[in-house]
């Protein structure tokens, strides 16, 4: 092959997701003739989740599918590109926003700023909460001890709970012991694939983040080796990934629930339209001060205040 | 005379890496106070705090990366001496050359890529991606430092193993590794 | 480009040179990998450096090494550890090894404390050792019973590779710590077995103790006996304090810091030289440890990236075995990739690819978990290569070498590997717990 790309993704070996990342990586072989030949390599396999966006920044990886939660320090306008809680669910709604509404190119630059080239992002399923006691009014958060990094920890925070950092790995043990009250999981699949149900029953229906926005990231030096033809094709390629996430992803997000409905998973009753309020309103709060955290957050948060006046 | 300088320029890097090796074990205490002390402000005080994971981390980073030099001083990095004690002290001196120059090889790398990631991180303004979100730099300059410091005591080990492979003698006393160890008290 | 084969062939002949000229491990397999990876890949290689430092210091889980280190040099230093030992003696001082088997209990709890093995067998090594060595016990011995107890901690639960290979494989953490408990129990009740039989056979191994001039007064035993349970409280208030959901198995390193440390005031025992000593020795085997650790990781992942793992998977799936051989096999690829890698990357990398063609074959998967578990166990105590050999030789006092940890493992390897068959064979020894509780 003319390049050999290695693709790193924030999924361990073994997940659902993989194969999807497979696809990914064989449609730009088979589209580009074999000129590029892409390694996926999954979480931990020379590079960890956290490490995806410096090694597709250095080289060390040429292109990567991070997941920005665990880059807010490298680069904030991440966290309000991956969906800040409380934003919509809606798949349209979101590919507007994104294409049309301008979120496209400012991330574009964001992550331009740092050597990367931005591809056609991707939704994934919604972020929820599990917790230990079935939370019967939004008042039952208060007090709580709930396993939730970032942007969500200060969502639960504004809503009364005590945002615990806990290692994922220890994250069943301590749902457990009682050392935390609940978790939150990158999505359902998270929960499904770390057995927190065995620990913990209850899901809390409303989502903290309706939907997940996902990058695909290239090496700009890498990138900029490929003719304009390969450049179309890997766009390409990326394109028909992000229809795959989407209908796949759907279609895991209800397995999973119905696997842990089968240990056991119970859902919290439906919360009131005093409760549904305050849960938006806790989201609201964060937005000004994720617009502080630098230029380009403050410009994505610029296009979502336009949208709500 | 050449001697007299080598000699001092190794007893002066043990003397500092020495200082720095004894230091950084007063953060042991601190490191098990703050997360004796998140585990207290979450179970009774019911309020986990924003800073303890971070700190507690960037604590254990310091220890482990700038205790290095000291180890490589008093000869604890663990090997496998099977051949290594079997051969006469010269070829062991010959031995150890070839080892240093591999690890001086790597640590000059860490230390060049933590001096990189360090230009970035102010470039950036990299932070940790936690809620508390303190910065970064201070830890890739402290790598640079440990790294840079690993080297030195490194050099000096070369210098006494060569002088030792050429000479058959000792160029500095063993008074330099002899750890306080009094294992009762 | 060089194949993964060959590659690895060079990787592997690298090791065994660097380690043949005694270099220290840490640093050797870092240089091995940059000066390998400066010819098979370029300088490109260089920038695996920082994303693996931030990989290794900043692991919440590697916090665990650090903090039961602390614990341990306190509780020695202060003569916590040995009021603990001396108790014990008090009631079973009489029969031989008496020592080495409470050794081996006061493993086992440890190992119910900790999650990973570089936690548990410096904690036991600290404790355990030096009293063994000072009653006349063979070294070889003593080592190899700090070597087999303290890598009980990731078989007794908690334990990380299991939470990590039953992520990858979607299975229950529950089921697989349950399932976990009679293959413990085996272990520990063998290891017991073998040190009295061969304290029985060598008298040489375990002397008896002395019988004091003076019979101890009423007094003095009530004093040992006082110290002894308080020690023990300890254990217990550490593993209570897991239990009950006041600290994950991390952070109750830090609960036996402040433990040991109250415990040493209450022993009238406590002077800041002693905080500091221990601080110092503890910092140095920190660094020594967490080197290691880096310069391996840094060593795996440059191999990773270049694929080994694509070449496991590819390697596993034109097998042509019977199932039970193709476990077998399994199990031999685990061993030998022990040589080379660590805990953590060998549950990374071959849960995912060796589960599911388990499964295919009909086998259970928290069978093949626990089978895992079992030989991750040996795979870091089999020389050359293991991160528990390394750990006890940093906690080995100055005179031990590594030949003699080297030997010192045999007896207790055969024993693990006797329990891994075992298992093997009768995989009613892993499942009917789990069964029986959870259906
Ligand atoms: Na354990
Ligand atoms: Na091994």
């Amino acid at each position: 092959a003319d390049h050999n790309w290695r693709f790193a993704n924030l999924y361990s070996r073994g997940s659902a997701f993989g194969e999807v990342y497979e696809s990914l990586a064989k449609n730009i072989e088979t589209m580009s003739n074999g000129r590029i030949k892409v390694q996926v390599l999954y979480s931990g396999e020379g590079v960890g989740t956290t490490g995806i966006l410096g090694a597709v920044k250095s080289g060390l990886i040429t292109m990567g599918a991070p997941f920005q939660s665990m880059h807010a320090g490298e680069l904030p306008a991440g966290i309000v590109e991956i969906g800040l809680p409380g934003g919509t669910d809606d798949a349209t709604e979101l590919t507007t926003l994104f294409q049309e509404k301008g979120w496209a190119p400012i991330l574009k630059e964001a992550y331009g700023s740092q050597g990367l080239v931005w591809l056609d992002p991707y939704i994934q399923p919604a972020v929820y909460v599990l917790t230990k006691k079935p939370i019967k009014s939004i008042e039952d958060f208060k007090g709580l001890k709930i396993r939730a990094p970032g942007a969500y920890g200060k969502f639960l925070r504004n809503l009364g709970a005590s945002p615990v950092s806990l290692a994922w790995g220890e994250i069943y043990t301590s749902l457990s012991t009682g050392v935390i009250d609940g978790s939150i999981g990158s999505n359902m699949i998270d929960h499904r694939d770390g057995n927190h149900v065995e620990v913990a029953k209850y899901m809390y229906p409303l989502p903290l983040a309706g939907a997940q926005v996902l990058p695909i990231i290239v090496n700009r030096n890498a990138w900029s080796k490929l003719s304009p033809d390969l450049q179309a094709i890997v766009s390409a390629a990326t394109t028909v990934h992000a229809r795959e996430q989407l209908t796949k992803s759907k279609l895991w997000e209800s397995q999973a629930v119905a696997e842990m409905e089968a240990k056991g998973l119970q859902w919290s009753p439906a919360p009131s339209d005093a409760d549904k309020a305050a849960w938006q309103s806790a989201g609201a709060g964060l937005w000004d001060e994720y617009a502080k955290s630098d230029k380009y957050s403050a410009e994505l948060i610029e296009v979502l205040r336009k949208e709500a006046n | 005379m050449i001697e007299t300088a080598i000699r001092r320029y190794c007893l002066t890097i043990h003397a500092l890496v020495a200082f720095v090796g004894k230091s950084i074990s007063y953060l042991m205490p601190v490191l098990a106070f703050v997360v004796a002390f998140e585990v207290f402000s979450r179970y009774f005080l019911n309020q986990p705090t924003i800073w303890a994971y971070d700190l507690s981390l960037f604590i254990f980073g310091y220890i482990a990366a700038l205790g290095g030099a000291y180890a490589q001083q008093q000869r604890a990095h663990i090997n496998v001496d099977i051949l290594y004690n079997k051969v006469s002290p010269r070829m062991r001196s010959l031995f150890n050359i070839i080892s240093f120059c591999l690890a001086i090889f790597f640590v000059a790398i860490i230390c060049k890529m933590s001096i990189g990631k360090f230009e970035e991180a102010l470039e950036f303004n990299y932070r940790r991606q936690s809620e508390w979100a303190p910065h970064m730099h201070h830890y890739w300059v402290m790598m640079a430092v440990a790294s840079f410091m690993l080297g030195l005591q490194l050099s000096s080990d070369l210098l006494e193993e060569g002088f030792h492979l050429l000479t058959g003698k000792q160029l500095l006393p063993d008074s330099v590794r002899n750890i306080e160890e009094t294992p009762h008290d | 480009m060089i194949s993964i084969e060959l590659l690895t062939g060079v990787l592997l002949l690298c090791i065994l040179v660097t380690f043949a000229l005694g270099a220290p491990v840490g640093l050797g397999l870092g240089g091995i990998a940059m000066a390998v990876g400066y010819i098979t890949w370029g300088d490109g290689l260089f920038n695996v450096i920082p994303t693996t430092l931030e990989a290794t210091h900043f692991s919440f889980i590697l916090l665990a090494i650090p903090l039961y280190i602390y614990m341990g040099q306190l509780l020695t230093r202060s003569g916590i550890g040995d009021a603990m030992f001396n108790a014990s003696q008090m009631l079973i001082g009489r029969v031989r090894g008496s020592l080495a088997i409470s050794v081996i209990i006061v493993c086992s709890m440890i190992g119910a404390m900790v999650g990973i093995i570089g936690a548990g067998i410096m904690t036991s090594g600290s404790i355990a050792l030096r009293p063994m060595l000072e009653r006349g016990y063979n070294k070889r011995l003593a080592l190899g019973v700090i070597m087999a107890g303290g890598g009980l901690g990731i078989l007794i639960p908690p334990s990380i590779p299991m939470i990590m290979f039953a992520s990858a494989t979607q299975n229950s953490v529950g089921r697989m710590f349950i399932a976990a408990l009679v293959p413990a129990l085996i272990t520990i009740v063998l290891l017991i077995t073998y040190v009295v039989i061969a304290c029985k056979l060598d008298h040489s191994k375990a002397p008896l103790d002395k019988v004091p001039d003076v019979a101890p007064t009423l007094k003095e035993k009530w004093f040992t006996a006082r110290d002894g349970l308080l020690s023990l409280l300890l254990i217990v208030a550490v593993l209570g304090s897991i239990i009950m959901g006041v600290a994950t198995p991390t952070e109750s390193g830090a609960i036996g810091v402040v433990g040991a440390i109250c415990l040493a005031v209450l022993f009238k025992r406590f002077k800041p030289r002693m905080v500091r000593n221990a601080g110092m020795q503890a910092a140095l085997l920190v660094s020594v440890a967490m080197w290691i650790i880096f310069g391996a990781t840094v060593f795996s992942n440059f191999h990773l990236l270049m694929g080994v793992q694509n070449m496991v998977a590819s390697f596993t799936q034109d097998l042509g075995l019977s199932p039970m051989m193709v476990i077998i096999m399994f199990q031999l690829i685990m061993l030998l990739l022990g040589f080379i890698i660590d805990e953590f990357i060998i549950v990374l990398m071959c849960a995912p690819i060796f589960t599911p063609i388990a499964v295919s074959l009909g086998f259970d998967p928290i069978w093949f978990g626990i089978l895992m578990i079992l030989n991750i166990e040996i795979a870091v105590q089999t020389p050359p290569y293991g991160f528990a050999l390394f750990y006890l030789k940093g906690i080995a006092p100055p005179g031990i070498t590594m030949l003699d940890i080297y030997k010192s493992v045999t007896p207790f390897v055969l024993i693990k590997l006797l329990v891994l068959i075992i298992c093997m064979c009768f995989p009613d020894m892993v499942m009917w717990l789990p069964n029986k509780i959870m259906g």
